[in-house]
């Protein structure tokens, strides 16, 4: 970014419209639960965190135009996805250990009234 | 740190003095470095959302139920108090790079008291969390508690990951005083601005986390019973 070449009239404005925009896509958020996607909830959240995410490293981290560290930023996220495949779509879908977890507790109140209830209607 | 850069000079066998290049002025160079090192902060940051989905898979329902719980106005508010300071500190950064240096400190002020309200009202969050029995080893997410065990663990990834970006918060006002420090002393000039450019950066890396931060904490359970799972 030259500072030679700088509008400032212009990137100002940039900036404000950006910032309407996110504001914007921060209402669309806490509207979304009760208008679209209702039953899709966690991935219309994360698509509108994705757009909010892609205007700020364009505009407001200066990314447009920058070639390097596009392809920088795209390879850091291939890699963080592709371990979120693996570990989440590969890893928990295949779950193993279910007796001896720590993390995999199943046996909560709501568990236990539901199996109580189960075996009274099994009793009669 | 303080006073004029003065070149290293090499000597060749003929005793010609030499210039040896020095990257005090690679702009180019540093900002690459500091995007570097904000990969290090996505891959930090990408780990604990990789457990966070983890444990969202393995207790769906008790995630909602404790997404519900929260506070959505509070972190509303603190959404919209870190989108102003992203653009105080971009206008701030614009204003040094057209040489208004008076504006431009003022913007950074601005981005601190913006990043102290997000504290403040993090804060005031937090205290309510605590008295209703929810925080880090204590009352409600101790292994004895009648809290669903998905709850527990979504509550503890919640504390540490706001504490995280918390302390974030804390260390961009710590770098915005020092950058103020260092546009007082004319280290950080117009011609002269990447610490200005790389604290800017930082900030939006800040922002950024948030932004992904909120919608997964606060608003997955905000669609009712189930939350469209």
């Amino acid at each position: 970014m030259d500072t030679n070449t700088i509008d400032y009239a212009q990137e100002r404005s940039g900036y404000y419209k950006i910032l309407v925009g996110l504001l914007i896509l921060t209402a669309v958020t806490f509207v979304q639960p009760h208008m679209f996607m209702t039953e899709s909830t966690f991935l219309a959240q994360m698509i509108i965190a994705v757009i909010k995410g892609w205007l700020i490293i364009m505009f407001y981290m200066h990314l447009k135009g920058e070639t390097l560290i596009i392809w920088m930023t795209g390879f850091s996220l291939f890699i963080v996805f592709t371990f979120f495949a693996i570990v989440i779509g590969v890893d928990v879908q295949q779950f193993q250990y279910l007796d001896e977890s720590h993390i995999t507790a199943t046996i909560t109140p709501m568990a236990d009234a539901a199996n109580a209830a189960s075996s009274t209607n099994s009793a009669h | 740190m303080s006073g004029p850069y003065v070149p290293e000079i090499a000597i060749d066998r003929e005793g010609n003095e030499h210039v040896v290049q020095g990257w005090q002025d690679d702009f180019y160079g540093g900002k690459l470095g500091f995007w570097l090192f904000m990969f290090t902060e996505v891959l930090m940051f990408g780990a604990m959302f990789m457990a966070l989905a983890y444990y969202n898979t393995l207790h769906p329902q008790d995630f909602l139920d404790a997404s519900a719980s929260l506070n959505r106005l509070l972190g509303g508010i603190n959404t919209v108090v870190l989108l102003v300071s992203a653009l105080t500190m971009g206008l701030g950064l614009l204003n040094m790079r057209v040489g208004k240096i008076k504006e431009a400190k003022l913007m950074i002020w601005a981005t601190i008291i913006l990043a102290a309200a997000f504290l403040v009202i993090k804060g005031f969050e937090w205290r309510a969390e605590y008295n209703h029995g929810i925080f880090l080893m204590h009352d409600q997410l101790l292994p004895g508690s009648s809290l669903p065990f998905g709850q527990k663990l979504f509550f503890g990834l919640y504390f540490t990951m706001t504490g995280l970006h918390g302390f974030h918060i804390i260390i961009g006002i710590g770098l915005m005083i020092w950058l103020l420090k260092r546009i007082n002393a004319e280290k950080v000039r117009p011609d002269h601005h990447i610490l200005h450019w790389n604290i800017a950066l930082y900030w939006d890396i800040v922002h950024l986390i948030w932004v992904f931060v909120f919608p997964y904490y606060y608003m997955i359970g905000a669609g009712g019973a189930t939350g469209g799972h």
